[in-house]
């Protein structure tokens, strides 16, 4: 084995009390396997990572258990044994590949440096440099070399980044979220390059991902995590075909589907606790949240038992809840003809000229951020907006929200034309449009309460209401976005993730706007919250006939809000119409290659297909 | 990269003109409109009302203030600074003096100021969480509550009166001459003759004031080194070099300070300007010869010319320190000298 866990538990010290952030973890993984480890962030599914790596935070420490590698003991070794590993025998790819190079260093002095560790004399470094960097795909290597990481896109870092870590023919790489700060294309491109690499030279690959879909497609064997503790193990296909544990099943049936019919989505209540709420988790860690808990559940940690060899699962009732309800077919509210057009778009474009330098000559060419696009955006009609980034997506909301003034082209809300910007048509476009935006962590001013919060925009207005009216329309929006009164007098700091992005989007409906701008409001959330958020927007919807404009790189997720949508590509609008016409029959090269390169639902079809490029 | 720098310090110098113009302007008005007489400072006890006026003629001090003041400014620009008024002297001599002086103790403090800094920082960010930093941040307290000027004095009583190690009156010591004055830096001048007495008593000289600058800006650059090294040492590519098994001290110098050494990089442009203020006080507490004694005996006998002038050249300073660091920091940063990915 490369990589042996047993009952490893890894607890945090906070105050007297001592909280597992880890539970009781066994696996193992074989050369040439890969093992995916998989759950929602605060599971614990990085901190397997962090205790390979000795990384981890302070209060941290190994409770009981061990981790070997190679029959080496992970835990007990000297630091200076374990040093010798790393970057040798173990490799890292990190997550966010663009700050996980040295700014101010070229990639060859950061490779040349790799090499010079792992041994490898000065004189065949140029040629072993080449050659990884042309075996991730990167066809220019001197170039590349020659680059500094500010120069390279996303995918190019991490492919050095791959190539980095398999310069030594490591026996074991973990990829902690690889591509999840990728586009859907370059994570296809990724996934391919790894999985070759690591078959070619007999490596092992601990895959650390949020993603399931994605998880089933690259590994071999599954765990998942809750909070803290295995609840399902088992082979990839199995786990992601019929999952057993009622989290499983839910984390599965949470993430809308590329293909097949459309189901509302389950969502579970609540999110998971953060680690602090961990110690007052007796029993089953998911009870509280789980739709089959029984009253022992809350009281009796369950074991993780094999229901078939190799599938263990950490839940006594599996076989009860087979049968659970199968969800209401969702109503795919067609856009209506006959209703009235919010929002009408004609000719817009915007082009951004080059900088001037100091003597007026422009420095390079400009950028056609957006070029001239038309689309009509009705009552109750959600138009989903995909692409890359690049393709011009956020210029778009920009644009529309005023932010930016077009080149050319028209924006006309509720049959008037903003031709100009006086305080008439600002006032228009503020109380027909609102933008909710994409990080609550940053758009939330953390010093105020979730009142001021939500009600910041009557503040602007000229008429000033008095405190209770506020407090009243507060309570409103906390109601209407299923957030609970109690939350009312709490800062932002004092609510989970999901709670943020309600808030953010409560605060958007305080005017009563008829068109909400929605910049890629899910990609940070989770999979369960993101589905609270999804069905909310739906309950909006048919409670208000509300528009909206949903930007996203998720094509699953447009497919499951939007009745019509418009692909773009390099500020380009490259096919646009009915959301179910352009999933059946893609016309566009481009928009074929965008729905090849998503991981399919069906693990039959195999994923990533040979030519993931786009570019 | 030397063509991006000759294009910023083209940009610099035209950008210089129009400071200069409003920095000689301003600095022309404020000393015409205080109570200032030079002439009567300078005339002989004794002398008629006829004397003094004829001074003031020769002066040209009789003009209507923006006719001096287009008269100054069209001799300086034939790089004429008139003449002191109180000395009787060019002034243009009287700066050809005191400039390299100046340079030369402002350039040893600066290199002094800058390797305690970093050295200090780093050892700041090495000792974290244990006494050592708890000791180095009170001394960095200590350094900053007291004024560089008090430090001058407790340097002198300390190190020069208690402990005769240094000598603090001067550039050299009285019993040696300089064969001759080649450049008027006196470090470079005892260097060229090959005369090693001469280039230890220079030093010795220069030890106390540059020292008491270099306290000036030395905590200033730990501290901010000090926290921007907590920052960086928490990056992604920091953490990952880590994770190939990178030993610490590595990291350390070639991840982590180069990146946050930039943050300290621009602090040192800012604080150049304030060691060119601070030469004034060190250089009269220790009688040195340079631009801030000159400064300060011209003002106490309202020598207009002579201020006019020293004002502007330390403004030229400043503005020269400046685009120095500019340049530094475009060799430093590659961000600055290349266009990043395509969009």
């Amino acid at each position: 084995m490369v990589l042996q866990a047993r009952n490893l538990t890894v607890s945090m010290q906070s105050g007297s009390t001592r909280i597992d952030v880890l539970r009781d973890v066994s696996f193992s993984l074989a050369p040439r396997k890969v093992l995916g480890l998989v759950g929602e962030s605060g599971a614990g599914k990085s901190m397997i990572g962090r205790v390979i790596s000795r990384n981890l935070p302070k209060q941290f420490s190994i409770g009981s258990g061990n981790l070997s590698f190679a029959g080496q003991d992970l835990v007990g070794s000297s630091t200076e044994s374990l040093s010798a590993l790393l970057g040798d025998r173990i490799a890292f790819v990190p997550q966010e590949p663009l700050t996980a190079l040295n700014p101010l260093m070229t990639v060859a002095r950061q490779f040349v440096e790799h090499l010079d560790r792992i041994g490898v004399a000065r004189d065949h470094q140029p040629q072993r440099m080449a050659q990884a960097l042309r075996e991730v795909r990167l066809l220019d290597p001197d170039r590349v070399l020659a680059s500094y990481p500010f120069q390279l896109s996303g995918g190019m870092c991490q492919r050095v980044l791959i190539a980095i870590a398999f310069a030594s023919h490591p026996a074991l790489v973990v990829a902690d979220e690889p591509t999840t700060a990728l586009d859907v294309s370059t994570q296809a491109t990724i996934v391919q390059i790894m999985r070759g690499l690591q078959r070619d030279h007999d490596t092992a690959l601990l895959f650390i991902t949020h993603d399931l879909r994605l998880a089933a497609h690259v590994c071999d064997e599954i765990l998942v995590l809750y909070a803290g503790e295995v609840v399902e193990h088992g082979p990839a296909r199995a786990i992601a075909t019929a999952p057993q544990h009622p989290y499983t099943r839910a984390l599965q049936a949470a993430n809308p589907s590329p293909s097949g019919p459309l189901t509302r989505l389950p969502s579970l209540p609540d999110n998971m606790p953060g680690l602090a709420g961990f110690a007052s988790l007796q029993g089953c860690r998911f009870a509280p949240r789980c739709p089959a808990a029984e009253p022992a559940c809350h009281t009796q940690v369950p074991a993780l038992v094999q229901t078939v060899p190799g599938h263990a699962v950490r839940c006594p009732l599996t076989d009860r809840q087979q049968a659970a309800a199968k969800p209401a077919l969702l109503q795919t509210a067609r856009a209506d003809s006959a209703s009235e057009v919010i929002l009408e778009a004609r000719n817009l474009s915007k082009y951004f000229e080059a900088t001037r330098n100091w003597f007026g000559r422009r420095e390079g060419p400009g950028l056609h951020a957006v070029r001239p696009m038309d689309f009509v955006v009705r009552a109750g009609e959600f138009v989903g907006v995909v692409g890359e980034s690049g393709s011009g997506k956020s210029t778009l909301a920009r644009l529309l929200m005023g932010l930016e003034t077009p080149t050319s082209g028209q924006i006309s809300l509720d049959g008037t034309l903003l031709d100009a910007d006086t305080a008439e048509t600002r006032r228009l476009r503020l109380d027909t449009l609102q933008m909710v935006f994409q990080d609550p962590q940053s758009a939330l001013n953390p010093r105020r309460s979730v009142e001021e919060l939500v009600t910041q925009v009557m503040e602007s207005r000229m008429t000033r209401l008095p405190p209770e009216e506020r407090r009243q329309r507060a309570k409103d929006l906390l109601n209407e976005t299923g957030l609970s009164p109690e939350l009312i007098d709490r800062y932002p700091s004092q609510l989970s993730g999901g709670q943020k992005q309600r808030v953010n989007i409560a605060r958007a409906l305080c005017v009563t706007p008829r068109l909400l701008i929605a910049d890629e409001i899910v990609s940070g959330l989770d999979v369960s919250v993101q589905a609270q958020i999804l069905n909310l927007l739906l309950d909006l919807k048919a409670q208000r006939e509300i528009g909206l404009v949903f930007i996203s790189h998720d094509l699953s997720v447009v497919r499951y809000l939007c009745a019509s949508m418009i692909v773009m590509r390099h500020g380009k609008v490259v096919e646009q119409g009915p959301t179910e016409q352009i999933f059946a029959d893609p016309q566009h090269a481009y928009t074929k290659a965008l729905f090849a390169a998503a991981p399919p639902a069906d693990l039959d079809h195999p994923w990533p297909p040979e030519q993931a490029s786009l570019s | 990269m030397a063509f991006l720098a000759l294009q910023l310090l083209i940009r610099r110098a035209l950008l210089a003109v129009p400071i200069l113009l409003c920095v000689s302007a301003l600095v022309f008005l404020v000393l015409r409109l205080l109570p200032a007489d030079p002439i009567a400072m300078s005339v002989p006890p004794g002398a008629t009302q006829a004397d003094y006026d004829q001074l003031r003629i020769s002066f040209g001090l009789d003009r209507s203030l923006p006719e001096q003041y287009l008269i100054w400014l069209g001799k300086l620009l034939q790089g004429d600074f008139g003449g002191s008024i109180f000395f009787r002297r060019p002034v243009m001599e009287l700066v050809a003096k005191a400039l390299p002086a100046t340079l030369e103790l402002v350039g040893l403090g600066f290199l002094l100021g800058i390797v305690i800094g970093i050295s200090g920082g780093l050892a700041m960010f090495m000792t974290r969480g244990r006494w050592g930093e708890q000791v180095l941040d009170g001394s960095t307290t200590v350094m900053m509550a007291i004024p560089e000027f008090l430090w001058a004095i407790l340097l002198i009583l300390f190190l020069g009166v208690v402990l005769p190690l240094f000598p603090f009156i001067g550039r050299l010591a009285p019993d040696l001459t300089l064969p001759v004055p080649l450049t008027g830096f006196l470090i470079l001048d005892s260097a060229l003759s090959l005369r090693v007495d001469l280039l230890a008593s220079v030093l010795a000289h220069m030890a106390l004031p540059a020292f008491a600058l270099a306290i000036g800006i030395a905590p200033l650059l730990m501290r901010v080194l000090r926290s921007s090294l907590l920052e960086t040492i928490h990056e992604d590519y920091v953490t990952q070099a880590r994770l190939r098994g990178v030993s610490e001290s590595r990291i350390v110098i070639r991840h982590a300070f180069p990146n946050a050494a930039l943050p300290t990089l621009s602090l040192i442009g800012v604080q150049g300007g304030f060691m060119f203020g601070g030469t004034v006080l060190v250089e009269m507490i220790f009688a040195y010869p340079g631009l801030g004694n000159l400064m300060i005996d011209a003002v106490r006998n309202h020598d207009l010319p002579v201020i006019q002038a020293v004002a502007l050249i330390y403004c030229v300073l400043v503005l020269g320190i400046n685009a120095v660091v500019d340049v530094v920091y475009l060799a430093v940063n590659p961000r600055l000298r290349l266009k990043g990915r395509p969009a």
